[in-house]
């Protein structure tokens, strides 16, 4: 090791790695430890959950939590809370994760072109996003909702069409500041094909930007999803998905209210962990991001 | 500020003809035909073709759109399938209690999240400001539905202190009054999480203006720099970024409207999909989104009129 490498290592101390900054703050440990629990937990589903999810018993209705061998109660089938959550949060997880990947797919493409071709495609790709933004994303669940009519294909679609424009923008602005840099510019004078040159150089340094909002989208996408199912857009029964449990739930609030509140609960612990998660990851990765 | 207004104003254009384009387009693609629903399950196949070629539905596509555009103009959105009322009769009934719904519920959670706010930016990092963005945060978590469950549960059937369903009446009237307040905590209650954290982040941005420190320099207490200097300037990005939140406010005004039975637009909206009842899906879609893109305009022009440097940008 030569002298000036020695002398650099000893002025810049090493930066403590992404894991380590995140466990530093309490909150973002305890979220990022409850997605993972969560994420866990709906992987395992069916190796956890002590019954079958569409397996009822008309002597268990409406057993408040607590009660022999049911935890959190039973449904208004008789079906266990406990199987049915899990398995719930699977499919409301999927839901967002899928919607998420396309969505932010897309849009990630949509705002490479857009930086890279500034050009050319640059007014077109953002005038269709201003359009896009246009429509609140509960009218595009409305409008998707109305043509396919309601299920859980149609909440992903809806999902994924609302999250393309923000995260367009979000990768064109990141793209524009990388595509200014230097090494762009030596990249491009090796001769290197465009389609190379961005999934090379331009993609590998927006990643941070994508990540974040990738993963404070995917509270909010989870929040949607289940208000749409809640309406009775999304999934139908007797699919266990956790904003149409709560729907189902509502109708016997006054008599058992574990069965709407509970789900609810669950909902909300997902969607807090993962904006919590999401702010910490900002503020670590990127906090030029921060509103 | 005229020409500002007037190119905002050309630049919506688009959007609404892309609104109407997309709601025209629904109504192509949705499975059922809507003469032979008219014509009733009875009708022989001359019937329907009598009835098609009387809505125009035989006709060429682009023909079609610009006879839809004509009905639109003259405020014909159709009949519903499932009530034979016309759509705008139905429109005209709940535009009403939505606006209402939604009046009700900035009328408190604005003020208060412009409160908090400011109050977390006035002890930033102390266990106060900790405590908002806490709350504030929790409360951009919570769904919409669960909080307007909750209220129900307690307020309305444990406590049995407010009613939790419908329209009491006229908000002039006690009884409108009582039946909006749970609707309204409901809705306002998932928008001070956003309220309260823009506002924070803009005082904090004021604070470090020039003109703030050298009210400091003045020697001006920091309650009066704050609340005279910092909080004055930062209203102009936050009512901007209120604005944009009435997206969100929309939502939740569906789901809130659903929850409470409250009659406004969303509840017919979401009805109307249920039920299939297309031309009522299509003509809530087709004014939700128009209200939000006129709403979205003003809250434009009104940005720049309050800010100079937006209209010479």
């Amino acid at each position: 090791m030569s002298a000036t490498q020695e002398a650099a290592e000893v002025a810049m101390p090493e930066r403590p790695g992404l894991l380590a900054r995140l466990l530093r703050e309490p909150a973002a440990a305890l979220s990022l430890f409850l997605v993972v629990a969560l994420l866990l937990a709906a992987i395992c589903a069916p190796l956890l959950a002590p019954t079958d999810p569409y397996d009822n018993d008309l002597t268990k209705v409406m057993q408040p939590p607590g009660s022999p061998g049911l935890p959190l109660g039973a449904d208004a089938q008789g079906r266990d809370m406990v199987t049915r959550l899990l398995y719930g949060l699977r499919v409301s997880l999927l839901m967002g994760f899928v919607a998420v990947l396309i969505g932010g797919g897309l849009g990630a493409v949509l705002g490479f072109l857009a930086a890279f071709y500034q050009r050319w495609l640059d007014g077109p790709i953002m005038r269709l996003v201003d359009i896009m933004l246009s429509f609140p994303a509960i009218l595009v669940g409305l409008a998707i909702a109305a043509i396919f009519g309601p299920g859980i294909f149609s909440v992903v679609l809806a999902l994924s069409v609302a999250t393309i424009p923000l995260m367009a923008r979000i990768v064109r602005g990141s793209a524009l500041v990388v595509m200014r840099l230097d090494y762009i510019e030596a990249a491009r004078a090796t001769g290197m094909t465009d389609a190379r040159l961005i999934w090379r150089h331009l993609a590998p340094n927006c990643l941070s930007a994508i990540f974040v909002f990738a993963t404070l989208r995917f509270g909010q996408v989870i929040l949607l999803g289940s208000a749409l199912s809640f309406l009775g857009l999304g999934a139908q029964p007797p699919v266990p998905e956790l904003g149409a449990m709560a729907s189902e739930g509502r109708n016997f609030l006054f008599f058992a209210p574990h069965i709407a509140v509970v789900p609810c609960i669950l909902i909300f612990i997902v969607v807090l962990a993962f904006n919590i998660l999401g702010d910490a990851l900002r503020d670590a990765l990127d906090p030029r991001l921060r509103l | 500020m005229l020409r500002h207004a007037l190119h905002r104003i050309m630049l919506a254009f688009p959007v609404m003809f892309g609104v109407l384009l997309i709601g025209f387009l629904l109504m192509q693609v949705v499975p059922t035909d809507p003469a032979t629903v008219r014509a009733g399950p009875t009708a022989t196949p001359d019937v329907i073709a009598a009835i098609r070629a009387d809505l125009g539905l035989d006709a060429p596509l682009h023909y079609q759109f610009a006879l839809y555009m004509g009905r639109l103009v003259q405020g014909d959105l159709g009949v519903s399938i499932i009530n034979n009322v016309p759509v705008t009769q139905e429109l005209s009934a709940t535009i009403g209690p939505t606006l209402e719904l939604m009046a009700a519920s900035l009328f408190w959670s604005i003020p208060l999240g412009i409160l908090l706010g400011t109050l977390a930016a006035y002890w930033r990092g102390s266990l106060m400001d900790r405590c908002i963005m806490a709350v504030s945060v929790a409360g951009v978590s919570v769904p919409v539905f669960f909080l307007g469950l909750l209220l129900i549960w307690f307020v309305g059937f444990k406590w049995q202190l407010l009613p939790f369903t419908g329209r009491g009446g006229p908000l002039w009237t006690l009884d409108g009054i009582r039946a909006i307040i749970l609707p309204a905590i409901t809705l306002g209650g998932v928008f001070i999480g956003p309220v309260a954290r823009m506002t924070r982040t803009a005082v904090l941005d004021v604070l470090t203006a020039d003109h703030v420190r050298t009210a400091r320099a003045k020697g001006l207490t920091e309650r009066l720099v704050v609340l005279r200097h910092a909080l004055r300037n930062a209203l102009v990005p936050v009512i901007t970024l209120i604005g944009l939140q009435i997206g969100f406010l929309l939502g939740g005004a569906v789901v809130t409207e659903t929850v409470f039975a409250w009659p406004g637009v969303g509840r017919l909206a979401v009805g109307a999909i249920l039920s299939s009842d297309f031309p009522m899906a299509q003509g809530t879609i087709i004014v939700l989104s128009l209200g939000f893109i006129v709403v979205n305009l003003v809250v434009d022009v009104l940005y720049a009129a309050l800010d100079p440097r937006i209209r010479e940008a």
